[in-house]
């Protein structure tokens, strides 16, 4: 019954991801791509909120969007996925939910 | 899984090349893609007129291709078109403009085709958004 | 059993056409009868704002097209508590009625719909 909540945008720019983080009920997934991907950057806020994820949320972010903007030191409990693995969470979660 | 992808965002905005590579990876895994539908700025996705650059990926002849050669059905929201600008030759006859911009395996069609699609598909995954 | 939809409304109604064009959906839906929910989430809830006059911009009214929404219909309509402090709308102001949620019953809300669509 849980839902993957899919961001592409930075999170700095607007509340997105803010909003996102107070819809999610446990069991959610979040997948970042694009630049919601630096949401992962440490020191900043995002990263703060991204770690302290309830238990049972499941951190997720595009390979190649982690590559491209050459982002290190990402949280021991984040999933790296390529597109393959992409399109077998969303059959695995009850629902998509992107963030247009 | 039936999947029905939506596409919200231009040819150059990241999110069309990301759902090009997600509806690739959905063939591949064996998946059916029901409909594309293109709606908001996804209309744009669909045109036949834009250039790209020498040294850039050219996403909306890529999309064109890919929907023809998998033989898919893919469905640009009439409305969301028209506001945009990007008609076929229909259309363009119809409200006397001078050209006719929709890319070869794109059709026009209404809103009730994303929920067709919808109601047949397993999983809806939207791409785009500013 | 017809699968229900989800969509939820981010933007204001002068920021582009992206409030029209959830209506949109939601009115496409109704005419096929399914099951459709609305929900009015930040920007989106400024679409429930009073006294809102789109001739000012040459813009269409979009508070009569929402309201006529039980006409096709379509009675589910939410907005986030949330949303609506953060922009100082009173929920007995708001020019449609909707049922106001908090986050926990927002979540539950979004997990009860088979697709969702949040523009």
């Amino acid at each position: 019954m849980a839902t993957l909540h899919l961001l592409s945008h930075s999170p700095f720019a607007d509340s997105r991801l803010s909003s996102c983080l107070r819809l999610l009920s446990a069991g959610d997934g979040l997948l970042l791509s694009g630049d919601a991907v630096y949401a992962l950057q440490r020191g900043t806020a995002q990263r703060q909120a991204l770690e302290l994820l309830p238990e049972g949320i499941v951190l997720f972010a595009l390979d190649e969007d982690i590559v491209v903007r050459g982002l290190e030191d990402l949280p021991e409990h984040l999933h790296q996925v390529d597109y393959p693995a992409f399109v077998e969470l969303c059959c695995r979660y009850a629902r998509t939910n992107t963030w247009l | 899984m039936k999947f029905v992808i939506a596409l919200y965002a231009p040819a150059h905005s990241p999110a069309s090349r990301r759902a090009l590579r997600f509806a690739e990876a959905v063939l591949a895994g064996g998946h059916e893609i029901v409909r594309l539908f293109l709606y908001q700025d996804g209309v744009h996705s669909a045109s036949s007129n834009i250039v790209a650059a020498q040294d850039e990926f050219d996403v909306a002849g890529q999309w064109s291709q890919f929907v023809q050669t998998h033989s898919l059905d893919g469905v640009v929201c009439i409305a969301a078109g028209l506001r945009r600008g990007v008609l076929d030759e229909q259309e363009a006859r119809r409200h006397g403009k001078p050209a006719a911009n929709l890319a070869p395996g794109w059709e026009l069609s209404g809103l009730g085709q994303l929920h067709e699609a919808a109601q047949q598909a397993d999983r809806l995954v939207c791409f785009g958004g500013q | 059993m017809a699968r229900s939809m989800l969509i939820i409304s981010r933007q204001s109604p002068w920021a582009g056409p992206s409030a029209r064009e959830a209506l949109d959906i939601v009115l496409a839906g109704g005419a096929f009868e399914l099951p459709l929910g609305l929900l009015f989430l930040d920007d989106g809830v400024l679409q429930l704002a009073p006294m809102q006059q789109a001739a000012a911009v040459q813009q269409k009214d979009l508070t009569a097209n929402l309201q006529a929404l039980p006409l096709f219909g379509i009675e589910a309509l939410y907005a986030a508590r949330r949303s609506l402090d953060e922009r100082g709308l009173a929920e007995a102001s708001l020019s449609l009625p909707v049922e106001v949620l908090g986050d926990d019953a927002l979540s539950a809300l979004i997990n009860r719909y088979d697709h969702v669509i949040t523009l």
